[in-house]
């Protein structure tokens, strides 16, 4: 367990000296440095251009801070962003729903059936060592340059940590307690039901987060690789154009809305597991 | 599950962090227990995956026979091997390759370098922890490879938008496991050291190292990952040669034979590299087994 705890540490919090709390600053110091560094390099980038001159090549494709918020800004103002952000999040929303729906119940089978699991394991473990994204030009192949070859490119990309964390939180299930219900005549889908799923909940809600990045990044590249429309081809297109600004009000975009879905996430798992005498095991996954 | 030698039974933390880096823990409970089992029973495990390997594509290429189908949009595997012969013997598959491997070596040498140092100074130095651990969560959690369009137009389709790319990808989870694996330093190993007359330097070789060297892997299994990706999108998006390339290339050619030989072949790379730090992990570091 020491592990996870050191990986898992988000932040200062779980630093050292973090909970001491001696003196009021002490307690305050590690938010304080950790804002205050934060706030620097935003200065230091706001002020760059003031301070050194920029060749007029550079300047072209620097941009400051409040360019950026200026830019998003615009953008929500004038509602231009609504038309991408609507197609990015489709695509987004329908393959990570595609990733858990397939994934959960293959995860549960596949920890509850050794046989299935040798026979799938060979499949699981190379394409989990795999970047998926290597099937982006097949997908675009198969379906064309609209909407499902990224359905598909970020369902394969969220699949595997759901899949997999699914797999092992089922391993893990208590063998008494899915005994006991066993005696009580429950079938495997009560076991599943009553054991298993509220067992592997932690991990299920890690390998959802870890998902949400890799339906990002799917998303993300692509939009850039093969696409119409999108933020993704927005922000190429911006790029070309060196409207650098816009690039980086998509970037400002997509880490909003993986931030989103994974507090989202972490709401519906403390919904869930209020029963919980205390969090057993937070998982992992930054 | 996530290797073949992983044994039954691989403890929780494992899994859960299958792609947060923490070192790998495999099970304590093996299934070596079978031993006076039958070969068959004892390596269940392994014949099952390879058969079901051989059926899948055996399955692949039996299909061909009973369904008409368009070669355009569908290869099978005797074609598919075929491929991968030709791209060997004309040798466009090492030029690729060759052509991939100098930026990904630059941006991942220069990833461990960086990462590595900066992880070690932010364990050791509790207040630069604080300073910067939201700084690199911030960048960490939003997804870097959205800058591609801006690495590519600022610094070209060459070895330096790559290796950017993929340096700016993989060198995260150096840096929060390095840091990770110096708080995890043992103060009462560095106490016994210093009790018995160990120099600085046994201090580090025996105590610091060892400790930190696990996590460290396990930072590079999470980037070399992320440094495929890295290579995928900078080629996929502009480059004119190189893996990620050919993949693209042979697609738009609707050559599907030989984009899938590529693509196999990247998956063999990223299951070598994986599994083989896995390994590594294993046998250089067993006291951590089941820990």
């Amino acid at each position: 367990m020491r592990e996870t705890d050191a990986i898992v540490a988000d932040g200062a919090v779980a630093l050292e000296g973090g909970t001491r709390a001696a003196r009021p600053w002490e307690s305050l110091e590690p938010s304080l440095l950790g804002a205050g560094t934060i706030a620097l390099a935003l200065l230091v980038w706001e002020l760059a251009p003031h301070l050194l001159t920029l060749s007029p090549g550079m300047e072209l494709f620097f941009t400051t801070p409040t360019r950026i918020a200026a830019t998003l800004w615009n953008m929500f103002a004038t509602g231009e962003i609504w038309q991408p952000l609507r197609v990015s999040a489709t695509a987004f929303a329908l393959g990570l729903a595609m990733a858990i729906a397939a994934g959960l119940p293959l995860g549960i089978l596949l920890g509850r059936s050794p046989t299935l699991d040798a026979l799938f394991d060979p499949f699981v473990t190379a394409l989990n060592a795999t970047p998926r994204l290597v099937f982006l030009p097949l997908f675009l192949l198969w379906f064309g340059l609209g909407l499902w070859s990224k359905v598909l490119i970020v369902f394969v990309g969220a699949l595997f940590p759901i899949l997999i964390n699914t797999y092992e939180g089922v391993r893990n299930a208590d063998k008494v307690l899915i005994n006991v219900v066993r005696s009580f005549g429950a079938r495997e889908w009560d076991i599943a039901r009553l054991v298993m799923v509220p067992n592997a909940l932690p991990y299920i809600v890690a390998g959802l987060r870890l998902a949400i990045g890799r339906a990002v990044l799917g998303v993300v590249v692509a939009e850039f690789f093969g696409s119409q429309e999108g933020l993704g081809v927005m922000m190429v297109r911006a790029a070309s154009s060196y409207h650098v600004d816009i690039v980086f009000a998509g970037v400002v975009v997509f880490a909003a809305l993986s931030l989103a879905m994974t507090s989202l996430v972490k709401m519906i798992e403390k919904r869930l597991s209020g029963w919980r005498p205390q969090h057993a095991n937070e998982g992992g996954g930054r | 599950m996530l290797g073949p030698a992983s044994s039954e039974g691989s403890p929780s933390i494992r899994a859960a962090l299958v792609e947060s880096g923490a070192p790998a823990c495999t099970g304590t409970a093996t299934d070596d227990g079978a031993r006076g089992q039958s070969f068959a029973a004892r390596h269940r495990k392994l014949l099952l995956g390879g058969l079901s390997v051989a059926l899948f594509f055996a399955i692949w290429e039996a299909l061909f026979l009973v369904v008409p189908l368009n070669t355009l949009f569908i290869t099978k595997p005797s074609l598919i091997a075929l491929g991968l012969v030709d791209l060997i013997a004309t040798g466009d598959l090492a030029r690729d390759l060759a052509v991939s491997a100098v930026p990904f070596l630059y941006g991942f040498v220069a990833a461990v370098l960086v990462g590595v140092a900066l992880g070690v100074l932010m364990g050791w130095r509790v207040r630069l922890a604080y300073a910067l651990d939201p700084l690199m969560t911030v960048f960490y959690a939003s997804p870097l490879v959205a800058l591609a369009p801006l690495v590519v137009v600022l610094f070209g389709v060459g070895v330096a938008g790559k290796a950017l790319l993929i340096f700016l990808l993989s060198v995260f989870p150096f840096i929060f496991n390095a840091a990770a694996g110096v708080r995890a330093v043992d103060p009462l190993l560095i106490n016994v050291v210093r009790s018995l007359g160990g120099s600085e330097k046994d201090l580090y070789l025996k105590v610091i190292v060892p400790s930190v060297l696990p996590y460290i892997i396990a930072g590079a299994r999470i980037g070399i990952g992320r440094a495929l990706i890295g290579v995928l999108v900078a080629e996929f998006f502009a480059a004119s040669e190189g893996i990620g390339y050919a993949i693209a290339r042979f697609g738009d050619l609707f050559a599907l034979d030989r984009m899938f030989a590529c693509i196999l072949i990247i998956m063999l790379i990223a299951v070598v590299f994986t599994e083989g730090l896995r390994w590594a992990e294993r046998t250089a570091f067993p006291w951590r087994i089941g820990q």
